[in-house]
């Protein structure tokens, strides 16, 4: 048992913070908010550069065969730059469903190429899971992949209209997306079908989870440092523990989210089907830090932070959008409790990382 | 102890709804249910005539004395008038704040040529004021205000310079009453002055502040060289702490009522959408429909007890000072509740630029509440300082 990170995870992640606070300020994530596309195009391929096409790609398809333990941490590093492109969901979520759809023998023509254009940058990709009402960044993604059922399609952006709708949070560009289901555009159906959904669902869920705590982080750092400038009766707010305390909560919370978050990776990379359990419980935990983190730093600004200049809303905004992506606290629970409540749920404590045997017949993390 | 309306008072409920009833139509009928803290942006023209017929109908300022065109109305009038109001789907007040700070505070604190002057513009519901107390540097430490106020022997005027903060509703205010400086040698909660002054004068630039709602309801503003009267000072110079604070208790007292009402429209309309979007079928949601209903009622039957027995309400005393806390952190967890209920429609706005939905604002709005009007923070400092008598925590001294 061995919860570290190597070096080589950590000097990555570090590198891409490093880059992301220098290339993601606070000004430019607000310019984007008045353009259509919402992105920075020359940014994406400074983020290319880092390998995100194809780093969760299995090198037998070209790619460089990490796995979702390696990108979690890049994953917290976006959040916690509050990166508005959705790189994290291309990485995490939209890649891995279709080097599943390959690994399966499944597909149509056109999967082959369309992960080597994400692999290469050259091709971006979204996908609707039906538990999110929208899909973030649909109007630039070239291919979608969209559900029917148990079906899963891949259509060109072309072939389906979608429906702009605003977030609160201004760094997201949401569309719903319509489309005539077809036999050509289908790679996916039946039982093979419902499972890459699900396994699409749980990735979606951790990158979110992966964000939520990057973000949490990010908003942390900018409360010490308000606490520390703002003045009253003299002295700094940081001085009152009741201030302090505001944000002492949120670290508590902060540190305990982290392992969960690192173990659902863990068992969503090495065991995919029996992870809805250890995403639930990480999607649940990193959201409820995140809403914390969101709502006590407002009132560590007063009312400087319920303004709009502001740049703490960008951080809270993204945390209330993401805490609901993919499931909410209410579906996470449904599932976990689901699961807590068999007769024959598998809890001591020789299944603290699960069940070690996959032949067993129970569906259990 | 005798908790029952009296026949009396079910009459006058009659009387309030009838009127209600009648007059909330036609250019009005728009109007129901709009406006209010996090809506304030909306139907503000409609809503300053709705506020005239209202006082034609005499149905603005009814606590007040009859000599200052009140209606001298019971506590238990005063409720009913409010519970009826919220029922018709009254509009957000956008008189409040001289009906239920300014007006009070000049039948207590001023002087008769004062109230001859201000209380006839309140109670027609033509003159709109607003608070300028807070200021950069003085927020929490509000005793820390700089805005400087000078009396000019050769003009008999006082001039005033300084700059105030997040100023509510300042760009639709006739007048602003603020705290300023009259001695620069005191610091502290001594030596200031509590004044009335025009807003439209050259001295006076209200600059709007967007909100994380994406909408403008507070302001910058700025004195430079305005000018009020030599009897625009309630009380003497030195006097405005005390005024300031006297002010501040009746934002506590009988005002508390309508907002009370505003929230129950509020969770009524949280129900209404659980209902609809199955979220009620949710047994976390059900038990924080319960949670949200069973506090809201305490909380009223609390506001009920404090006000029952009280003739003069400015003497609320120690019950008053938990009800901020109160109220805010309830709403505050109604704000999340009713995210809660819209589920993963939480996040999507009505429309762009950036239009919220009452939900979306609801929650927004709610997230301010914890802060003005002093802090949750300060508020259980005051608690347990002033009420429970603790040891005070050491202040610092303000620069
Ligand atoms: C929507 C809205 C409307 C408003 N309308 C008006 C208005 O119409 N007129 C007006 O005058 N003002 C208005 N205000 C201002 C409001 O009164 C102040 O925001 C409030 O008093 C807090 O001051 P601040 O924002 O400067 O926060 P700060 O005082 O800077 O406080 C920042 C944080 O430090 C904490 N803190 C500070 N000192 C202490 C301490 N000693 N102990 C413990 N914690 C402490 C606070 O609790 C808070 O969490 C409004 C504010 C809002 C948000």
């Amino acid at each position: 048992m061995d919860f570290t990170f190597s070096d080589d995870q950590l000097s990555f992640r570090d590198a891409l913070h490093a880059m992301l606070v220098g290339e993601v300020t606070t000004d430019r994530i607000r310019s984007r908010w008045d353009t259509d596309s919402g992105t920075d195009e020359a940014l994406l391929q400074q983020i290319q550069a880092f390998g995100f096409g194809s780093m969760l790609v299995p090198e037998s398809l070209d790619g460089l065969g990490l796995d979702l333990v390696d990108f979690v941490l890049l994953a917290e590093a976006c959040g916690r730059a509050a990166l508005p492109e959705p790189v994290v969901e291309s990485a995490m979520v939209v890649t891995p469903l279709l080097v599943d759809v390959l690994d399966r023998g499944l597909g149509n023509g056109f999967v082959q190429e369309v992960l080597d254009g994400l692999i290469a940058g050259t091709t971006s990709v979204a996908v609707a899971h039906p538990i999110n009402p929208c899909v973030n960044f649909a109007h630039r993604a070239d291919w979608l992949l969209l559900e029917h059922g148990d079906e899963l399609h891949l259509i060109h952006r072309d072939s389906t209209t979608l429906k702009s709708h605003k977030s609160v949070d201004p760094s997201r560009r949401l569309a719903s997306v319509t489309f005539d289901p077809s036999s050509d555009t289908q790679i996916a159906n039946g039982e093979a079908g419902a499972k890459l959904w699900r396994a699409t669902l749980n990735r979606g869920a951790l990158a979110s989870a992966a964000q939520l705590l990057g973000l949490t982080q990010g908003i942390i750092d900018q409360c010490i440092q308000y606490s520390t400038d703002r003045h009253q009766f003299g002295r700094a707010i940081g001085v009152n523990q009741a201030v302090k305390h505001l944000m002492a909560d949120v670290a508590v919370q902060l540190e305990y989210v982290k392992p969960v978050v690192y173990r659902a990776a863990y068992t969503a990379a090495v065991s995919p089907d029996r992870a809805d359990f250890a995403v639930s419980h990480a999607k649940i935990a990193a959201a409820r830090a995140a809403m914390l983190a969101a709502r006590n730093s407002i009132q560590l600004h007063g009312a400087m932070g319920y303004t709009w200049e502001c740049d703490l809303q960008i951080w809270v905004k993204r945390c209330w959008a993401l805490a609901r992506e993919w499931g909410d606290d209410g579906f996470h629970k449904n599932r976990m409790h689901e699961w807590l409540l068999r007769p024959n749920a598998l809890l001591g404590p020789e299944f603290t990382f699960g069940r070690r045997s996959i032949t067993d017949s129970v569906d259990v993390a | 102890m005798h908790l029952r309306f009296t026949a009396a008072d079910e009459e006058f409920r009659a009387q309030v709804a009838d009127w209600l009833s009648e007059n909330l139509v036609g250019e009005f009928a728009a109007v129901r249910g709009r406006g209010g803290p996090g809506d304030e942006h909306c139907f503000v023209e409609e809503r300053k005539a709705w506020e005239q017929r209202l006082a034609e109908g005499g149905w603005t300022c009814i606590g007040w004395p009859e000599a200052w065109g009140g209606r001298n109305a019971s506590i238990e009038q005063q409720v009913i008038f409010n519970e009826e109001y919220a029922r018709a789907g009254g509009p957000g007040r956008v008189g409040h704040i001289g009906e239920t700070l300014m007006g009070p505070t000049l039948l207590a604190f001023g002087s008769d040529a004062q109230k001859k002057r201000y209380l006839p513009g309140i109670k027609s519901g033509r003159d709109l004021w607003c608070q300028g107390y807070s200021e950069p540097s003085a927020g929490s430490d509000l005793a820390n205000v700089r805005t400087r106020a000078i009396f000019d022997e050769p003009s008999q005027r006082w001039r005033i310079s300084g700059q105030k903060v997040w100023t509510s509703l300042a760009h639709e205010s006739d007048y602003v009453f603020v705290i300023a400086r009259t001695d620069p040698q005191q610091k502290s909660h001594k030596g200031l002055g509590f004044f009335l002054i025009a807003m439209d004068q050259p001295g006076v630039t209200v600059r709007p502040i967007t909100q994380l709602t994406g909408t403008a309801e507070f302001n910058e503003v700025f004195f430079d060289d305005a000018v009020c009267s030599a009897e625009d000072i309630i009380g003497e110079p030195g006097d405005g702490w005390k005024v300031a604070m006297g002010l501040l208790g009746f934002e506590r007292g009988v005002s508390t009522l309508g907002q009370q009402m505003l929230f129950q429209t509020e969770l009524d309309e949280i129900i209404r959408i659980a209902k609809s979007n199955g979220s009620a079928q949710d047994p976390a949601i059900r038990q924080r429909i319960a949670e949200a209903h069973i506090g809201l009622r305490a909380m009223r039957f609390n506001s009920l007890r404090m006000l029952s027995g009280v003739a003069d309400d400015a003497s609320l005393g120690r019950e008053a000072m938990i009800y901020k806390l109160y109220w805010s952190s309830w709403h505050r967890n109604l704000g999340k509740l009713a995210m809660d209920v819209l589920g993963p429609d939480a996040e999507l706005l009505l429309d762009g630029p950036y239009e919220l939905g009452r939900l979306q604002s609801l929650f927004l709005f709610t997230r301010a509440d914890t802060i003005y009007g002093g802090t949750n923070q300060i508020q259980r400092n005051i608690i347990a300082e002033r009420a429970l008598g603790m040891p005070k925590e050491p202040r610092g001294t303000a620069t």
